[in-house]
């Protein structure tokens, strides 16, 4: 959207304030127009009958008996001060018969016998000086001599009234139309400056920052609530992208130096004399190295899906039963490598977990410890419930992991010293660390009891 | 056995094609989903090897479509996700079993075998499995070799009953771990040859005719 000082013009807020503004000076004009038609026309209408009337009495008296007829009635009526009524009477010269007014005040139509009808004022000393305007409804009409009858009425002082309100309306309708149109104005230029927030905060994010965030107002309304949650969905994101890139990152870097190491190998064997014995073994490696290359790589993908909570649904798990399941997986291949296995499972430790992740984090402990322990120590293998927690614990009497590294073993690809005699990807614990996370747990290694071998602990939230 | 392979990668399925022709198998292959579908519903294969990325047709929609026109051929995906999930999701659509690439011959070869041997649906269920003198009674949950009983702990028993049931075959560990344990990752210690041994100790140990080989750089198989 192009931006401008009228950008706000094209904006929603301020298309709808137009919309009502001018619904509103609609309304008004019907307002005026229903009570015009209510009030004035009416009285109009009714003057006019009365009108009319009396312009028939006379006219039949005109018929009657002439001029002089005619005359004397209205003279009748003047004298009598009959109702409201105003005369005015001309002969066909245009003298003035009977009538205070200096001339006709509306012009008769030529055809003889056919009204008209007019309005008009008259003007007179008020009673405490100064004049007193009376507006007068008035028809007039051609008689068959040429002689002109006009029959005036005050108009009522309602329809003052009317006429004034009607100027009242008719001041206050643009008033109130050009305030309305100030509002939309200003909400639409309020709302616009507050989804360009948006919408810049959406530029840049576009334009690579992931880090930007929109500005929430703190009045908590919709703009407020819709800043918060495209907040949400960039904080998810930008956890997603670091989670891609970081195992990009450590694809890219660590499963460099096998493949340099494959190729470092086939280009050696290349140089020298080749047979059929030699090749085949040099093949038979490559697999293997290959192999191993491919089984670090799904790894690293599974760690990586696991950090970004893309895998692993969490279901009512009895994680008695499980480690019920694993002791029993692994004891023979301690008893084997003699060690001492002892396990003891409390019962009903449910939670809601993932049960081939849960499985997998736990032999990966166990796995390290029937590596590292040497023969003729013991791996003890417990879990039990400890206040809102449930701990799996894999403690052994083996060398353990010097204090300083206790720590930085979590992480991924590091494996110590003492570790590369044995065949592994360094991930199994970063493996454990981002299970314990999933399951809103914790995993901590400490030395074992009595300061000896290796205590491996998962910690994780109970269900309920 | 006669295999379709479904795969439209063409290097792949001439892999699966020679992997499979030289375990001593009949193998037709489909470049793409829709004649895949065809193929399978105009012949009588004995097992379905079918990817899940194709052209024209996804692997799960044919294997669906498969399944719902009353196709009962077994069928094994193959698949670069190797998620639980999509283990799960391929299951459902009526799969028989899941491989994720890539993958080992053996472990291909033996997964496929074992889908031949499914139990034909319409036969009474089997109650006694027998491999040479070794008998196991299903229901009793008996196992002797010619008169000696054997006792055999719960995990013992299953891991036995399955190797059973493939009997002639070769099954590999990851198998086990799967049918067995039920658990999809790889323990990096060797714990089921670890089982195998303590089992071999409980079948072979004082019989001359050794029933439960080891197929090196592949599996087990137990074979009268």
């Amino acid at each position: 959207m192009k931006s401008g000082p009228f950008a706000f013009v094209r904006t929603t807020t301020f298309r709808l304030a137009l919309v009502y503004s001018i619904l509103f000076a609609l309304f008004s004009a019907g307002l005026l127009a229903y009570l015009f038609q209510a009030t004035v026309g009416e009285m109009r209408a009714e003057s006019k009958t009365r009108l009319e009337a009396e312009l028939r009495t006379l006219a039949n008296a005109w018929n009657t008996g002439g001029p002089t007829r005619l005359e004397q009635s209205v003279l009748e009526r003047v004298l009598v001060d009959l109702r409201d009524f105003t005369y005015q009477f001309e002969n066909a010269r245009g003298e003035t018969i009977i009538g205070d007014l200096p001339r006709m005040p509306i012009e008769p139509i030529e055809e003889v016998g056919v009204s008209r009808e007019g309005v008009f004022e008259i003007e007179r000393p008020g009673p405490e000086g100064g004049s007193v305007v009376t507006p007068i409804q008035a028809l007039v009409v051609r008689l068959g001599d040429g002689s002109v009858l006009m029959v005036g009425i005050k108009m009522d002082e309602r329809i003052r009234q009317v006429n004034r309100i009607t100027r009242a309306v008719a001041t206050a309708a643009p008033v109130g139309f050009l305030l309305a149109l100030l509002g939309g104005f200003f909400s639409a230029r309020y709302a616009a400056h507050r989804a360009e927030t948006l919408t810049k905060t959406a530029q840049g994010v576009m334009s690579g920052d992931l880090s930007l965030r929109a500005p929430v107002g703190g009045s908590g309304d919709e703009f407020d609530r819709l800043a918060e949650q495209l907040n949400a969905m960039l904080a998810r994101l930008e956890t997603l992208m670091a989670a891609t890139r970081h195992a990009g990152d450590s694809i890219a870097h660590d499963l460099r130096s096998p493949l340099s190491r494959l190729r470092n190998q086939l280009e050696a064997r290349l140089r020298g004399p080749i047979d059929e014995v030699s090749a085949r073994e040099t093949l038979g490696e490559t697999v293997e190295e290959v192999d191993r290359v491919l089984a670090t790589f799904n790894a690293i993908l599974r760690l990586s899906r696991v950090n970004a909570g893309a895998e692993g649904t969490l279901l009512p798990l009895d994680v008695s039963e499980l480690c019920e399941e694993l002791a029993e997986l692994f004891e023979p291949a301690c008893e084997d490598a003699g060690i001492a296995f002892s396990a003891d499972i409390a019962s009903n430790l449910d939670l809601s977990g993932d049960r081939t992740l849960l499985a997998q984090a736990i032999s990966n402990l166990l796995d390290n410890a029937v590596k590292y322990t040497p023969s003729g120590q013991s791996i003890v293998f417990y879990a039990r419930r400890k206040d809102a927690r449930i701990e799996v614990t894999v403690e052994d009497t083996g060398p353990g992991i010097p204090d300083t590294d206790l720590e930085r073993v979590k992480e991924r690809f590091v494996r110590l010293d003492e570790a590369r005699t044995h065949a592994g990807s360094g991930l199994g614990l970063a493996l454990v660390d981002a299970v314990a996370e999933l399951h809103s747990g914790d995993f901590t290694l400490t030395r074992g009891n009595e300061d000896i071998g290796l205590k491996a602990t998962l910690s994780l939230s109970a269900k309920g | 056995m006669h295999v379709l392979v479904i795969e439209d990668d063409l290097e792949h399925a001439e892999f699966i094609e020679k992997v499979l022709s030289e375990a001593g198998h009949s193998v037709e292959t489909a470049g793409d989903g829709s004649g895949g579908l065809s193929r399978a519903r105009e012949d009588s294969f004995d097992a379905l090897v079918v990817d899940r990325m194709l052209p024209e047709k996804p692997g799960l929609q044919l294997v669906e479509e498969f399944r719902n026109g009353g196709g009962t051929t077994p069928a094994l995906f193959l698949s670069a996700l190797s998620d639980v999930d999509n283990r799960v999701e391929g299951l459902k659509v009526g799969a028989d079993d899941y491989l994720a690439k890539p993958f080992a011959p053996e472990e291909l070869v033996a997964r496929v075998e074992a889908l031949g041997r499914r139990q034909v649906s319409g036969e009474p269920p089997v109650t006694v499995l027998r491999v040479g003198d070794l008998e196991m009674d299903l229901l009793s949950r008996k196992v002797t070799r010619g008169e000696t009983k054997i006792d055999l702990q719960p995990r013992e028993f299953k891991l036995l009953e399955y190797l059973m049931r493939h009997a002639g075959q070769t099954v590999t560990r990851t198998m086990l771990l799967e049918k067995v344990w039920n658990y999809h990752f790889d323990p990096q210690t060797n714990v089921i040859d670890v089982h195998i041994s303590r089992l071999r100790a409980k079948i072979d140990k004082e019989f001359e005719h050794q029933l439960l080989q080891t197929v090196r750089g592949a599996g087990y198989c137990l074979q009268a």
